[in-house]
């Protein structure tokens, strides 16, 4: 168990901003998700020991994280999503000095910096001045630094912002590579919901102070309803009016494609019974993935 | 460039837990000021007034053999508290003190606001207080290199050139006025150069502050002085109450008819608003944003 917290609440004055949360996160990449002002930063703030919480308790990798708020930091490593950096350094000598702040001895996180910068694919540049790299570069030695005292944790904060599709995808594959194969255990916080759903096996979901959802992803796709997608030949109109009627969501895409979002108790063969009613003819019909975009609205309650 | 062209592997130490875990920052901030042309020149022309008082030193006690470089000037040379006052608080010192703050101190929290690296050192196991003297530490290793060093030096080579420890016999409270002053000196100029470069991200309007302040209240100081004369115009001047300061450390007649006590209250209040800036303007809690 990487971190265990329950029923945590924190204000900001008057501003609830976590409201009795209480979660387990386990082993593997975790996303966090939630929109503006759901909190996602104050849970950081509290996983990462800066602020301690006014009600409930915690432990972060078995640190409590009101009295063992350093030994927390110690053994975490953060990727902040802003560019970070100190002008006038090179890469080794910036991921060397965050290594020994982090209280690795100074030699050991000089040469620790070289294998982590090879790692992250700025070998070739670890010399040159930080002032002159590129975005991609910025995000991967941020990266570096989070990594190069080995933590235990690594809360990474947008980690893809700011990429372009190449750069995302590598920055993705290094996650994901991190949390499957090298037993460190990753929460990724990020807007980009197609990236949480590439790298993590669960999602935190968070709305206004509160647990939206949380647990697997497949898991909570199946919990919370089925997609399918029909395609017919008849009046379309009518048949969609029909399947809404029974409680469902349904999109229409620009190929005429229908995308029916079911209710978990939802009886499929309603799906057939309305499309006799309304004498159309199914083509098509496949149950397809929940995207988690899907599952993000529904949590949160919006469309 | 294709990534993990290395492996990634664990590391087998231990993490330490230091007693001083801000030593790597002011390592790493005496570093970068040392990697700046002007600031190697800056600080090395700034010694030279210590080897001039060095040699002064020497002559004072060979005064026979320097009869025809003196010309009736045996007071100059005259080694006394004033000396050393003279030494720690002149118009050079001071302004030399003022360039390497300039060159080495004035981004030293401005570029992190700048280049938002304050959520690299707080998400590390480091307080708000082991960041600041961190900073602070490398304005101080400077400016003792200058006033306290030197000054510890001119005692230890008075008493070898002398011979004997009749100097130390007449003054023997005067190594403690030159560490108080030395300290005193760094220490307020530390507050100083910590609480401008806090309050900007640009490391350049930092720069002209630290200079323009120092500057512009010696002019202000001037200025009035010349027009009304009086003394107390003194408080407004930054160097004028260090000399003032400086002539109570060394048991002297302060330069300007006024309490030393006043200047020492306008740079003891200047050194508190430091800390309260400092403390308002340092949030580790804003790491995550």
């Amino acid at each position: 168990m990487i971190a265990e917290i329950s029923d945590l609440h924190f204000s900001y004055g008057k501003i609830k901003a976590l409201d009795g949360i209480s979660l387990t996160l386990g082993e593997g990449a975790v996303g966090l998700l939630g929109p503006n002002g759901a909190g996602k930063s104050t849970l950081l703030r509290i996983l990462l020991g800066f602020l301690a919480p006014q009600r409930g308790q915690g432990r972060v990798l078995g640190f409590d994280i009101r009295l063992e708020q350093p030994q927390i930091r110690r053994h975490v490593g953060y990727m902040p999503e802003d560019d970070c950096l100190i002008p006038g350094m090179d890469a080794v000598t910036f991921t060397a000095h965050f290594g020994e702040l982090s209280g690795m001895p100074r030699q050991e996180a000089m040469k620790r910096a070289h294998d982590v910068l090879f790692y992250v694919g700025l070998g070739e540049s670890r010399y040159r001045l930080l002032d002159t790299y590129s975005a991609g570069m910025k995000q991967r030695l941020k990266l570096a630094q989070a990594i190069v005292h080995d933590p235990r944790l690594l809360f990474l904060d947008e980690p893809t912002s700011n990429l372009d599709p190449q750069g995302r995808k590598e920055i993705l594959e290094l996650i994901q590579d991190i949390s499957s194969k090298k037993d460190i255990q990753v929460l990724i916080s990020s807007h980009i919901l197609g990236d949480i759903e590439t790298v993590c096996s669960r999602v935190v979901i968070l709305n206004r102070g509160r647990l939206a959802a949380q647990g697997n992803l497949s898991d909570l796709r199946e919990l919370h309803y089925r997609l399918f997608e029909i395609k017919i030949r008849g009046e379309a109109d009518g048949f969609a009016a029909r399947i809404r009627a029974l409680g469902c969501r349904v999109e229409e895409t620009e190929d005429k494609l229908l995308k029916v979002h079911a209710p978990a108790d939802f009886d499929i063969r309603e799906v057939f019974r309305a499309a006799e009613e309304a004498r159309c003819q199914i083509r098509h019909f496949v149950r397809s993935q929940t995207s988690l975009e899907d599952l993000f609205a529904k949590a949160v309650g919006v469309d | 460039m294709t990534i993990r062209e290395k492996g990634y592997s664990h590391w087998d130490g231990q993490l330490l837990e230091r007693r001083f875990p801000w030593t790597p920052i002011t390592r790493l901030g005496i570093r970068l000021a040392f990697r700046k042309k002007y600031f190697r020149f800056i600080f090395f022309g700034s010694l030279v007034p210590a080897v001039v008082f060095l040699v002064g030193f020497y002559i004072s006690e060979r005064l026979e053999d320097f009869q025809f470089m003196l010309q009736g000037s045996r007071r100059i040379l005259e080694v006394n508290p004033a000396y050393f006052k003279t030494y720690l608080s002149s118009d050079f010192l001071l302004f030399m003190i003022v360039m390497i703050l300039v060159v080495s101190g004035a981004g030293l929290i401005s570029d992190d606001l700048k280049h938002n690296s304050l959520q690299l050192y707080f998400a590390r196991p480091l307080t708000k207080a082991g960041y600041l003297i961190g900073k602070a530490s490398v304005v101080v290793f400077f400016l003792l290199l200058l006033t306290l060093v030197p000054a510890l030096l001119f005692i230890v080579f008075k008493l070898l050139f002398a011979g004997d420890f009749r100097f130390l016999a007449a003054f023997p409270w005067l190594p403690l006025s030159v560490i108080g002053y030395s300290l005193f000196l760094t220490f307020f100029f530390c507050a100083y150069t910590l609480l401008l470069s806090c309050l900007s991200k640009n490391r350049r309007y930092v720069s002209i502050l630290i200079f323009a302040i120092y500057l512009f209240s010696d002019i202000l100081f001037g200025f009035f002085y010349e027009t009304y004369k009086k003394p107390g115009f003194a408080l407004f001047s930054l160097k004028a109450n260090l000399q003032q300061v400086g002539a109570w450390f060394f048991r002297l007649k302060p330069a300007y008819g006024i309490p030393w006590q006043w200047s020492f209250l306008i740079l003891l209040a200047l050194g508190v608003s430091a800390v309260f800036v400092l403390n308002r303007k340092i949030r580790g809690v804003e790491v995550v944003k």
